[in-house]
């Protein structure tokens, strides 16, 4: 060895020892205890306490709603709200795995989650979240917890480690100037239209969360409404079951995406980047899980005015997101409070009408003429209302299945063509 | 007060010099030289702080023989190499150039403002100019070159990563030209004076005695350009595809994977891109004869 | 130098090819709708530039003005007696000592920090500002040591040898004598970490875990998000301060080393 290189193996010796001899040193206590069947000491262990709330920070009109009526209602309680936006909700579960593998057991940096599906799932098989609080929440009495849509979240039992707090819904967004209404009967009239007229349909690449429910919907075609709603009850698809469905929805879809937006060859990374394609007008329809937002979109002049909103007749995939509190969250207590306000009729009602989300809590429960503002909401001639919307309602199958449709459509359909 | 001084104590020049180094190299031993161990280990297995390290090659072993990285591999080495060979060939023709032209100065001062763009405003600013509905393809459209977004050819998103080349061209092709600029000071000129004096043409001007005098500095340009392009994330990530995306993209990707079984995997590739940048230095090395001998 | 009108030319040329990506941006920042195929904004709206008076943005800014002030005066505080050090010193392992501060340069400081981050989470570095401060030394120490390193290689140690003679103890030699010839170079390198620092985004990311929102963070979102009038608003004030910087530092500092350091920033 020449004597630089061993100075170099010296110094690294040095330095791995000094960081691993600091890494085993001091052990953390458990987090502190809250105990939510007593609100009023949840509410005064809250007080003061800064909330960080991790979600998905793409929502520009979401957004504006969070930080002033929600973050206006917690300051009320003396509590300060601070959302973190991230991109993909895996990042702060991640976050919090990561803290959990470090062994920091309490004042954890992720007070709490929007979540549902694979991460939720993902976090009860790592024991991350808080569990047992959300019955305890005053305003849990608005929603209907026995609710097989609120009591399991893609299958995995939700046993009070997540607080409802919003639905998604999807739809099919196309411009009426282009699509008319034989088109966007089916998915296989629309596929039939693409070929007609190629590059304008295209959906995120999962992981995304809207790319992940477009391919979900062509499997779901695939399958039929009975068969995912057997499956969806019966604890989901048999491993041969799943396989011939995916195997059919992946050959009509590499047949069928050659006429896809940029000839399937490629898929956008995100949803924003589907709706700017719309915009610009480079694709004249798309799948989303938010057509409550389309009519803004409409009246700002970001979308053409000829846009509308249908539902494909294999039905619309709906499902409940989550607020998850992570067990070794600093500010539990506040994270609990702001899911208790985010089940708020008011803020309920208040999230409907400023980003046309759909409201989790059960409208024959609230006060009537709360109801009747609910029913008041007039979302513009672009939008369906939300019986229209949700008449044939899927069910989601598991979040195992979930992955796995994901994992493939990447590998085969993704990587096969790109 | 001088005697006072004068008599305390003052370390010797030996530990003076350890005792000034010792900053800086707490710095780069701890982060650097430790991150990259870290690296190594965690890739190896090991997992720090707390839980079980079994000491595996399996995240190579999976890294080594994913087609997935294989073609993150393939586009990283396209994109970084097709981009410093443009910036280094761009960037010297326009120093050559902008020696021969008026308005040194003001081009100068261009360069140098492009210089202290971010990458990431860079990679703002190409999407909106080279993406279909971008201003290049609406200049397009109104010379009648194309009838509609469709027909725009894709440029940024695209499978062999134009988008991507494009920003790192347009950033790095002025860093080699302001450093090919300050090689080229009085001395060559006078040199290439007394070339043509002796009866040189401008061609063998060109050949024998300008290019020798650029090759050194241009080509050590080149290969941190090289090193930085290899490594960099925000530019592919914007402009590039979700699928195959560059070795940066897709160890940050793993790192951040909700499964943590994935984060051996993200450490192989750092490892991976580390080597790859320390070759790119190697060669920097053997072709201008050393760091050490030049300010940097 | 003759001038030709091709020349004019030609300098039109490159100047129009290095502006011309700049030229969406400004464009989108103040335009309202702006529908394909328009080749300009049909109208032009203040949206975007009101967006940036808004709290997040402040807030950001105020960040990234906090982080890259640190960051610089760290990296020139830790740079300074490295530099005195290998410009000023003969000695063995001096090469070697030069590597060793060079080695950020060549290994991406992403692939160091994911190493590392697993040891900023155990030990409350990760998500404060703090860890980023600490994080962001790694790019900006190099450069600071290289230049003040070749600043001490041209000083005049005279006029410190004549001071310490007339009697001034250390500390004054260093304040009065040292650092005043010292001063561009250390101009020089606070403009440059700065700088650096400023465009940081992946390690900032990585351990500022989304809480330390910089600047470039928030920047990285919007060009995510459909609203490309935000991403282009927040993109100029983003660009501005480093290039009048820049061009500021044109003037005190001629440097190779300077230049390798903004390219990379």
């Amino acid at each position: 060895m020449t004597r630089p290189a061993r100075a170099i193996a010296a110094t690294a010796a040095l330095t791995a020892t000094a960081l691993l001899a600091t890494a085993c040193g001091g052990g953390q206590e458990e987090a502190v205890a809250v105990d939510t069947s007593d609100w009023d000491a949840v509410l005064a262990q809250a007080e003061g306490q800064s909330v960080d709330w991790y979600m998905y920070g793409g929502d520009q009109r979401l957004n504006d709603f969070v930080n002033g009526e929600v973050a206006d209602r917690l300051a009320e309680l003396g509590v300060t709200l601070n959302q973190v936006k991230i991109t993909d909700t895996a990042e702060a579960v991640n976050k919090v795995l990561g803290e959990q593998q470090a062994g920091r057991t309490s004042g954890g940096s992720v007070d709490a989650i929007w979540v549902n599906g694979e991460n939720f799932a993902t976090g009860v098989q790592a024991d991350l979240w808080a569990c047992g609080w959300t019955a305890d929440l005053p305003n849990a009495r608005y929603v209907d917890l026995d609710d097989p849509a609120v009591a399991t979240d893609f299958g995995v039992p939700v046993q009070g480690c997540e607080a409802a707090w919003q639905q998604a819904s999807s739809a099919l967004v196309y411009d009426s100037a282009v699509l008319d209404e034989a088109d966007v009967e089916s998915v296989e009239s629309l596929l039939e239209w693409a070929a007609t007229d190629p590059g304008r349909f295209t959906h995120p690449a999962p992981p995304d969360f809207t790319g992940s429910m477009a391919v979900r919907t062509f499997l779901y075609d695939t399958l039929g409404a009975d068969a995912v709603t057997a499956a969806a009850e019966g604890g989901g698809l048999a491993d041969e079951d799943y396989e011939q469905a995916r195997d059919e929805t992946f050959a009509r879809l590499l047949d069928a995406s050659d006429d896809f937006w940029r000839g399937g060859e490629t898929y956008p990374v995100s949803q924003e980047e589907v709706e700017k394609l719309y915009a610009d007008g480079e694709i004249s329809a798309f799948l989303t899980y938010g057509p409550g937002a389309v009519g803004s979109l409409v009246e700002d002049g970001v979308f053409p005015e000829s846009t509308r909103t249908t539902v494909l007749s294999v039905g619309n995939i709906s499902n409940v997101s989550f607020v998850g509190v992570p067990a070794n969250a600093e500010d539990r207590a506040g994270a609990m409070v702001l899911a208790d306000v985010l089940q708020d009729p008011e803020v309920q009602l208040g999230l409907y009408e400023a980003t046309g989300i759909f409201p989790v809590v059960d409208l024959d429960t609230v006060d009537p003429a709360l109801a009747e503002r609910f029913a008041a909401v007039d979302a513009g001639p672009s939008v369906l209302s939300p019986e229209e919307l949700t008449a044939d309602a899927l069910p989601e199958l598991d979040s195992a299945t979930l992955a796995r449709i994901e994992d493939d459509w990447r590998a085969q359909v993704l990587r096969g063509t790109g | 007060m001088s005697r006072v001084r004068a008599t305390t104590w003052r370390p010797g020049p030996r530990l003076r010099v350890v005792l000034l180094l010792t900053p800086a190299l707490l710095v780069v031993g701890v982060f650097v030289v430790g991150g990259v161990l870290q690296a190594v280990l965690q890739s190896l297995g090991f997992a720090p702080v707390v839980g079980e390290s079994q000491w595996t090659l399996d995240a190579y072993r999976r890294v080594v023989t994913d087609p997935v990285v294989h073609d993150s591999l393939l586009l990283t080495a396209r994109v970084s190499v097709i981009s410093t060979a443009l910036a280094a060939v761009l960037g010297t023709a326009l120093a050559l150039l902008v020696r021969r032209l008026g308005g040194r100065r003001r081009l100068a001062a261009l360069f140098h403002g492009t210089l202290a763009v971010p990458h990431l405003v860079g990679a703002l600013a190409i999407g909106l100019l080279l993406s279909p509905s971008g201003l290049l393809s609406r200049a397009a459209y109104r010379l009648g070159l194309v009838d509609s977004v469709q027909d725009v050819p894709a440029l940024t998103q695209d499978a062999f990563g134009w988008g991507i080349i494009a920003e790192y061209t347009w950033k790095e092709t002025p860093f080699v030209a302001v450093v090919a600029l300050a090689a080229l000071s009085r001395r060559v000129s006078d040199l290439e004076d007394v070339a043509s004096t002796l009866g040189a043409t401008r061609w063998q001007r060109l050949r024998e005695v300008t290019l020798p005098v650029l090759a050194p500095p241009v080509a050590a340009a080149s290969v941190l350009v090289l090193a930085f392009v290899t490594a960099s994330y925000e530019v592919p990530r914007l402009l590039g595809r979700p699928y195959p995306a560059t070795l940066s993209v897709e160890a940050f990707q793993r790192y951040r994977d909700i499964d943590l079984t994935s984060r051996p995997e993200a450490m192989a590739l750092a490892v991976v891109i580390a080597l790859l940048t320390t070759l790119a230095a190697l060669a920097y090395l053997r072709l201008v004869g050393g760091l050490t001998r030049r300010s940097l | 130098m003759t001038r030709s009108p091709w020349r004019g030319a030609a300098v039109a040329v490159v100047a129009v090819v290095t502006l011309l990506p700049m030229v969406p941006v400004v464009l989108w920042a103040v335009a309202g709708a702006w529908r394909y195929p328009d080749l300009l904004p049909p109208e032009t709206s203040l949206r975007g530039l009101r967006l940036l008076a808004g709290d997040g943005v402040l807030g950001a800014l105020g960040t990234s003005v906090l982080v890259s002030t640190s960051v610089a005066l760290l990296a020139c505080l830790v740079g300074l007696p490295a530099g005195r050090a290998l410009g000023l010193h003969r000695f063995r392992g001096r090469r070697l000592v030069q590597f060793l501060l060079l080695a950020p340069i060549i290994v991406p400081p992403l692939a160091v920090t994911l190493g590392l981050q697993v040891f900023f989470v155990r030990y409350g570095l990760a998500d404060t500002v703090g860890g980023v401060v600490l994080v962001q030394l790694v790019p900006t120490v190099p450069y600071a040591a290289s230049l003040l390193a070749a600043a001490h290689a041209d000083l005049d140690t005279d006029h410190e040898r004549a001071a310490r003679v007339l009697g001034a103890g250390p500390v004054r030699t260093l304040l009065h004598v040292s650092l005043p010839l010292l001063r561009p170079a250390l101009v020089t390198a606070f403009l440059l970490t700065f700088l650096i620092s400023w465009s940081e985004y992946v390690l900032t990311l990585l351990v500022g875990g989304g809480r330390v929102t910089t600047l470039p963070l928030l920047l990285f979102s919007a060009i995510e998000s459909s609203d490309r009038t935000a991403a282009a608003a927040l993109g100029l004030l983003v660009v501005l301060p480093p290039v009048l910087l820049v061009l500021a530092l044109t003037r005190v500092a001629g440097r190779d080393v300077a230049w390798v350091g903004v390219s990379r920033a």
